[in-house]
């Protein structure tokens, strides 16, 4: 469904992301981790258009490459930010509207909007201004906002962070709802491995912009590589 | 006394009412694209000088009800188009908020000294909207300075309602609130950047119309005019349109209370020095974001 092929990102110098190919297939959860700075951000920035890179994207058999932000969201690829806060004067429902309004196909679908907050759970929220929300309903926010625009993938970058216990298991379940009763495929960059091994079916390892693994959860939280530079000898003892 | 009180608050309030219209299309264009436009005293003087080659070399019909309609069109082309030649491929460059402020700068000059040499260093004055006196108990007013103030205000109202319910305005607020959130919610930042020049330069374009007409067309007024907005959109708080609104009513008053009392050559340090004042101590202005 997504392919990347041969991806690079330089900042100057820096080398963000350094020859980077992977593919989604659709219907998948597909996880991303590696150590911070690790370029895992700045690759969701490329295929949502954020910024100019050297190779090839691909989605749904056509060619994305180049495309502006606007027109790859309303291609089908949503996403969030680690930091959830988007149009602060508008309430639950003008923001989840603001999605469908501009990024579904077809324009503002008002039965939608109102089913995608329902499946968010924060219909009791509906009059609620966004910055008033507590830190798991922005996050909802978030993701109702990227799923009004009817995505065919979503792309969350660390949608767990600052979250309690009891905050990480009901976004899991929600983010497995979206991809089992919405049928939405899911691109996941998380730091808690637990999440990722518990959701995903694939996950890439990333650090310094490369490759070091791509395998099913268990494959690769067993490879040495991985250990070595992200999850560390505590983590295979743990385990 | 009182009466002269009276006077200067609601010249103060009639000059504010237009501040108040031209400094929140400044605002618009800094809360949205974060880059300042300061050119915009510029077009102020375009509005002038629009009016007037309508109204007495061309002798348009209709006379202001003409001019007022074919300068949205007009300012809007003008400002979409301003956006789209010379600020758009500048966006390319991480600093690029920095280059608009030295093309808009370096604009401003080109458009005052072609003034100059188009229609002539001298001043230039337009008809009044309309003639005669109101008088309102003791309080007697100019029915020019009434339209003035109903025009900007309509102004402003018409704004407001583009901006809260059309599909445009909600996509500018979308940007101005959250620029990669408005993006991945399918928002065309491009064109609504493009669309917000054009909506400013509207806005700009009427003050220059409605105060012109007031006061006189000055090939070189328009530093004076970029001063007045560029206070108000910092002592507002930049980006805050709200703030702008509150700004520039404040500082029409205090121009007019100045003016009156120690003489109009102490009214740009008043203001400069209000400036001052507020942001030493509230360094984000009256209603400005943290």
């Amino acid at each position: 469904m997504l392919k990347v092929k041969n991806l690079t990102k330089k900042f100057g110098e820096l080398i963000a992301v350094n020859d980077l190919s992977f593919e989604v297939k659709k219907g998948q959860v597909y996880g991303i981790a590696g150590p911070n700075g690790a370029g895992k951000s700045t690759v969701y920035n490329l295929i949502t258009g954020n910024y100019s890179y050297e190779g090839k994207i691909e989605f749904d058999g056509h060619d994305i490459t180049g495309l502006p932000p606007y027109r790859i969201a309303k291609r089908g690829i949503a996403r969030t930010f680690q930091v959830p806060e988007i149009f602060p004067s508008l309430n639950v429902q003008e923001t989840i509207r603001v999605g469908s309004r501009f990024g579904a196909r077809g324009g503002l679908d008002l039965k939608h909007s109102d089913e995608i907050m329902n499946f968010v759970g924060l219909e009791e929220d509906r009059l609620q201004h966004t910055g008033l929300l507590n830190l798991l309903g922005k996050k909802k926010l978030m993701i109702g906002a990227a799923l009004a625009t009817k995505p065919k993938i979503l792309m969350l970058d660390e949608p767990m962070a600052g979250s309690n216990a009891s905050e990480i298991a009901d976004l899991m379940v929600l983010i497995r709802n979206i991809n089992q009763q919405l049928g939405v495929t899911i691109i996941i960059i998380e730091h808690f491995m637990k999440v990722l091994t518990e959701l995903t079916e694939t996950l890439l390892i990333i650090e310094s912009g490369s490759m070091i693994c791509c395998d099913k959860p268990e494959i690769v939280t067993n490879d040495p590589r991985v250990i070595e530079s992200y999850l560390g000898d505590s983590y295979a003892e743990d385990k | 006394m009182f009466l002269e009180i009276i006077d200067v608050f609601i010249s103060g309030l009639i000059n504010g009412s237009v501040y108040a219209l031209m400094a929140v299309g400044l605002t618009l264009v800094y809360g949205v694209t974060k880059a300042f436009n300061f050119a915009y005293g510029s077009f102020y003087n375009l509005g002038g000088y629009f009016a007037w080659i309508l109204l007495i070399p061309l002798g348009v019909i209709g006379g202001y009800f003409s001019v007022f309609f074919i300068a949205i069109p007009f300012f809007f082309i003008v400002g979409y188009l301003l956006e789209k030649v010379l600020i758009s491929p500048l966006r390319k460059y991480d600093d690029w908020e920095m280059k608009v402020m030295m093309l808009t700068l370096g604009l401003s000059l080109f458009m005052d000294f072609g003034y100059q040499a188009i229609f002539g260093p001298r001043i230039k004055s337009l008809p009044g909207i309309i003639e005669g006196t109101a008088q309102i108990g003791e309080v007697v007013l100019f029915q020019q300075d009434i339209v003035i103030f109903i025009f900007s205000i309509s102004g402003m109202l018409c704004f407001g309602w583009v901006l809260n319910n059309t599909r445009t305005g909600m996509a500018v607020q979308a940007v101005a609130q959250n620029p990669a959130g408005a993006q991945i919610v399918g928002i065309p930042k491009d064109f609504i950047f493009a669309a917000t020049f054009a909506i400013s330069t509207i806005m700009v374009g009427f003050g220059g119309i409605l105060l012109c007409q007031k006061n006189f067309v000055d090939p070189m007024g328009s530093t004076d005019i970029m001063i007045k907005a560029w206070v108000i959109t910092a002592f507002g708080g930049m980006g805050s349109i709200r703030g702008s609104l509150y700004a520039a009513f404040i500082l029409g008053i205090l121009e007019a209370f100045v003016g009156w009392y120690f003489g109009m050559i102490h009214v740009q340090i008043a203001t400069l020095t209000l400036l001052l004042v507020t942001l030493a101590i509230r360094p984000r202005g009256l209603m400005g974001r943290e």
